[in-house]
């Protein structure tokens, strides 16, 4: 279980201070959980507290009993992580098993028969082995990626921290990733962090949104589907003008009879021909971004 | 724990931080191979050992933390700093100590003389305490900047500044931090207090470097 309480991050000072968390607040279980959030919003610099690499300016993080706030105690953390990085740096003229072989020695696994087994073990199960001699120069972003998250699972890690790992990914490894991620879960806390509503809403049954720095919404993907419902239109128009009155705009579809609109806003009342439809993971997200008065940059 | 592989130090070493040090050690043989019988084999030796090898060690060092392609992956993991800077320094002080010792080698066998220095101890210490003085000068650099080019920066200038104006810091209180005195002046009488001046210095900036180092956020 991972407890945060009233978290706060700044990076600068004086004119050129930036609040990247802002009393944050929230309460991880085991499982699968998504955090979910424009670019920008704060995710990163909580992915990277959790792993013990960024100070918090004030507030408390504990982990699974594990005060973090401790040099020992992200020590600790350490000890039980597995993480994989938003930019993901590797050493291009080792091999896929030689680079998660190395991750493992500085993980501590000492005994390099285990170690061996280990290794092969966790790229057997991101689908690596007939790769495994490869130098990962010649490696795709996908299996890059996979790359990362064998070193990630190397140490069997409690808690299991990818921030945005779909980023780049074509949409076979996407599956596959998100697959492998909910497979992990089973037995350990996966915290994915990504600003793609479409994998969170396929891995997560509990999630949290957040938004400069806080938390706007915390529940399931069902409840935030919801929160968007009588928020939703269709709109099918052949004028060239685009709707607006406070709507935004989610899709756009080219058909015969003219553009069909998605829109999710307050009121579609404007648009006589407005159809109300049911609302999907990613309008509850743009309506609750909308009403925490975060901008949306539409087409 | 074990958390350190000289395998893998070796494998994840940039192989231009080899192929630099090589390529000079070469043009420095060549050149000594050229004078092996005038009174200039000498001044080349020296050269290389008391100006060379310190030199590229520190710009390396500038270069060995900050660079690594997986720094955040070792950040996440519980190898504390004072493992990351032995092994990235480790290697480069290594491999130029091998030069330099193949040089002295180089020298002897060509009929170079090395009593000026009185012992072989000494002559070691001539190019020891220069190159462990600029790599932590240019470590330190780096991790204060949070930036190597920096790093390497200074460590190009203090050893531009102490190389032309070494007469100058020979003869005032500079001696003690003139990072040429062993290599370049083996009689100066105050040749050990600026070894102990030095080394006092390279350890301080090694622990500045490992303080610097657990400041993690600062390099990603």
């Amino acid at each position: 279980m991972i407890k945060i309480n009233t978290l706060t991050k700044n990076y600068g000072t004086g004119a050129k201070k930036v609040q990247a968390l802002n009393g944050l607040d929230l309460v991880i279980g085991q499982g699968m959980f998504g955090l979910l959030g424009p670019n920008g919003a704060g995710k990163t610099t909580l992915m990277r507290i959790l792993a013990g690499i960024v100070n918090a300016s004030s507030g408390s993080v504990n982990v699974g009993g594990i005060d973090i706030n401790t040099e020992a105690g992200k020590m600790e953390v350490k000890k039980i992580l597995g993480y994989l990085p938003q930019e993901l740096g590797m050493y291009p003229e080792l091999t896929a098993v030689q680079f998660v072989d190395y991750m493992a020695i500085l993980k501590g696994l000492e005994n390099p028969a285990e170690r061996r087994k280990r290794v092969d073990t966790v790229l057997n199960m991101v689908g690596l082995s007939d790769n495994a001699n490869r130098k990962i120069k010649g490696f795709s972003g996908g299996m890059k990626r996979r790359v990362g998250i064998a070193q990630a699972l190397v140490n069997d890690p409690k808690l299991l921290i990818v921030d945005e790992p779909t980023a780049g990914l074509d949409p076979e490894e996407r599956i596959r990733f998100r697959n492998l991620l909910v497979n992990l879960a089973a037995d350990r806390t996966v915290l994915l962090s990504t600003h793609i509503v479409e994998d969170i809403g396929q891995t997560c049954r509990d999630l949290a949104v957040i938004s400069r720095g806080q938390v706007i919404f915390r529940g399931s993907p069902t409840e935030l589907t919801q929160a968007a419902a009588g928020h939703v239109w269709n709109l099918t128009s052949n004028t060239m003008e685009k709707p607006d009155h406070g709507l935004t705009i989610v899709s756009m579809l080219h058909l015969a009879e003219g553009t069909q609109y998605r829109m999710v806003g307050e009121s579609a009342s404007d648009y006589i021909d407005a159809q109300p439809v049911q609302p999907g993971l990613e309008d509850g997200y743009v309506w609750l971004m909308k009403n925490a008065g975060h901008a949306i940059d539409t087409l | 724990m074990k958390r350190f592989s000289i395998k893998y130090a070796f494998k994840t070493y940039k192989l231009d931080q080899l192929w630099l040090p090589l390529a000079i050690f070469l043009l420095f043989v060549l050149i000594s191979l050229f004078q092996m019988d005038t009174p200039q084999l000498m001044n080349i030796a020296r050269s290389y050992l008391a100006a060379v090898v310190p030199l590229l060690a520190g710009i390396l060092a500038a270069y060995s933390i900050l660079e690594d392609p997986a720094l955040e992956l070792r950040f996440a993991t519980p190898i504390p700093a004072i493992r990351t800077l032995i092994e990235r320094l480790g290697l480069i002080f290594i491999i130029q100590s091998a030069f330099a010792l193949f040089f002295q080698a180089v020298i002897k066998i060509i009929g170079g003389d090395f009593s000026m220095y009185q012992s072989v101890w000494r002559l070691q210490l001539a190019w020891i305490i220069p190159t462990l003085s600029l790599m932590m000068l240019g470590c330190s650099c780096s991790l204060l900047a949070a930036n190597s080019t920096i790093g390497a920066l200074m460590v190009g200038m203090v050893w531009l500044v102490e190389l032309i104006a070494r007469g100058w810091f020979a003869q005032n209180f500079g001696k003690y931090f003139l990072v040429f005195m062993g290599p370049l002046m083996p009689d100066h009488p105050d040749l050990f207090a600026n070894h102990v001046t030095l080394f006092a210095i390279s350890s301080t900036l090694f622990l500045v470097s490992m303080a610097l180092l657990e400041q993690q956020e600062r390099y990603i």
